[in-house]
């Protein structure tokens, strides 16, 4: 938490916020797929599976900002926002894992 | 005309209340505090806070109809009845309308509002040129009323941390001025998850300035500057 | 150096309170935020189970056509454009762009309207 202090945190909020405009327009196309093969060839191919996984990087970075935010404003004691603040991320941190374990298993597939 | 008006008195031991009160204006009431101060006639007991009576001194901030004004600069042409009138939200009350204002003074004191310029003296004064002069325009006149700070959601959750949008303001009025020489220091001060990273740039502050005022702006330029140094 | 002791009564009832369109965004933006943070793990495991097999893409492709899930939908759809939305006039007025009084109510009514109304329309365009 000591890393997200002040300026840096607004800065990864905002950064990963346009990062995530860019990625959603080139990958947004992709999420509609008509059949299994194509998706999944996207999704481990050399362009598709680093564009998801950093869509999803950002993403849980954008977000662990956000709700830290929420957290800061209406938890004052610090027992129950440091829980609040570890639940949180500790999903963030799941999804991430899952998604690139996921990714990679589609790569290692193709 | 009809008001309702928040009652508090400390020393009764109830629970805060909403009185109805019927005043009739007389020739000549323009604003909301021409009626607060004919309802003393009726009522001695009503407390708030008053003083120069046009808008300069900040006194008597409150809640009037839901949103924070100036009872003297708040026309009773067109105003919604039965005036609601409460104190500031989120301020702790002493009396009736009168709220606690240290928190709030605390903040302002904590950013310094004062020139620090350790070099020499010139012979008469430190000179600024009309442009220079003009970046100031829009921070000075601030009253320090607290309407802002009071409509701000996130000072109402962290009113000891967040200095709000009235003390932000006013230490952009010295990071703004071009006289001033700890501007690295001030921008270190604010530079803090609490300090200043609290504003969401709701912008409720600028919506009930009633001096016209921009805090909302005031603390955009404060992230600009402080991006441009790290940068 | 508070002379008033900590039981002194604080007026704070948010329904007595008149709030002007850009808090509601405001807060708009910030109940999507957790909602979408809330389906962030659901997604990723459709993701994964989409991609493991034929019958994993097929149960989840199955799955986003229920009635139930139609309805979280919509709401995560809402959700997803009224955060970009409202997102993307919090940067422009980070670079200076819509920061005066006027232009940002305009802006926030803009995006209050236009993100129930997008949300809709990308709805019935995703279930075609």
């Amino acid at each position: 938490m000591r890393l997200f202090d002040g300026q840096r945190a607004w800065v990864v909020q905002r950064i990963s916020a346009l990062l995530l405009l860019v990625l959603a327009v080139l990958v947004l196309p992709f999420a509609s797929p008509l059949d299994f093969s194509a998706w999944r060839a996207f999704a481990g191919g050399v362009l598709g599976g680093p564009l998801i996984a950093l869509l999803f990087g950002a993403l849980c970075a954008h977000a662990w900002v956000g709700l830290r935010d929420i957290v800061l404003d209406y938890i004052q004691p610090r027992g129950l926002r440091l829980a609040v603040l570890s639940l949180i991320a500790v999903v963030l941190l799941g999804v991430l894992v899952r998604v690139l374990l996921s990714l990679a298993a589609a790569a290692l597939s193709t | 005309m009809r008001l309702d008006i928040y009652r508090f008195d400390p020393e009764s031991g109830a629970p805060p209340r909403m009185q109805a009160y019927e005043v009739q204006p007389e020739a000549g009431d323009k604003k909301l505090l021409d009626l607060l101060m004919r309802l003393r006639v009726q009522d001695d007991s009503l407390s708030f806070r008053r003083s120069c009576r046009e808008g300069v001194c900040g006194s008597d901030a409150m809640n009037i109809n839901g949103r924070n004004g100036l009872a003297c600069l708040t026309a009773l042409d067109g105003l919604k009845e039965p005036v609601m009138l409460r104190p500031l939200p989120g301020f702790p009350v002493i009396r009736d309308l009168i709220v606690d204002m240290t928190q709030f003074f605390a903040h302002y004191h904590s950013i310094r509002p004062w020139l620090i310029n350790d070099e020499p003296l010139p012979e008469r004064e430190r000179l600024q040129t009309p442009a220079e002069r003009e970046r100031l325009d829009g921070l000075y006149e601030c009253i320090l009323c607290a309407c802002c700070s009071a409509f701000c959601p996130s000072y109402w959750w962290n009113p000891d941390k967040f200095i709000g949008p009235s003390g932000l303001l006013q230490a952009y009025r010295f990071i703004a001025d071009s006289r001033d020489t700890a501007t690295a220091e001030r921008l270190d001060f604010l530079d803090d998850v609490y300090r200043l990273y609290r504003c969401r740039t709701i912008m409720n502050c600028t919506e009930v300035c009633p001096k016209g005022l921009s805090p909302s702006h005031a603390i955009e330029r404060i992230r600009l500057a402080l991006l441009r140094r790290s940068s | 150096m508070d002379r008033h002791p900590r039981r002194l009564p604080v007026f704070l009832k948010l329904a007595q309170i008149r709030f002007p369109i850009g808090a509601i965004a405001s807060i708009a933006h910030r109940v999507s935020g957790v909602l979408l943070f809330i389906a962030l793990p659901v997604v990723a495991v459709l993701l994964d189970t989409s991609l493991r097999d034929e019958a994993g893409f097929a149960s989840v492709r199955d799955l986003i056509s229920s009635p139930l899930a139609v309805v979280a939908a919509g709401v995560l759809v809402w959700a997803l454009v009224h955060h970009v939305l409202a997102g993307i006039r919090h940067l422009l007025m980070d670079v200076g762009i819509g920061g005066e009084l006027e232009r940002a109510r305009a802006s926030a009514r803009l995006v209050l309207i236009a993100a129930p109304a997008l949300a809709v329309f990308l709805l019935f365009w995703g279930l075609s």
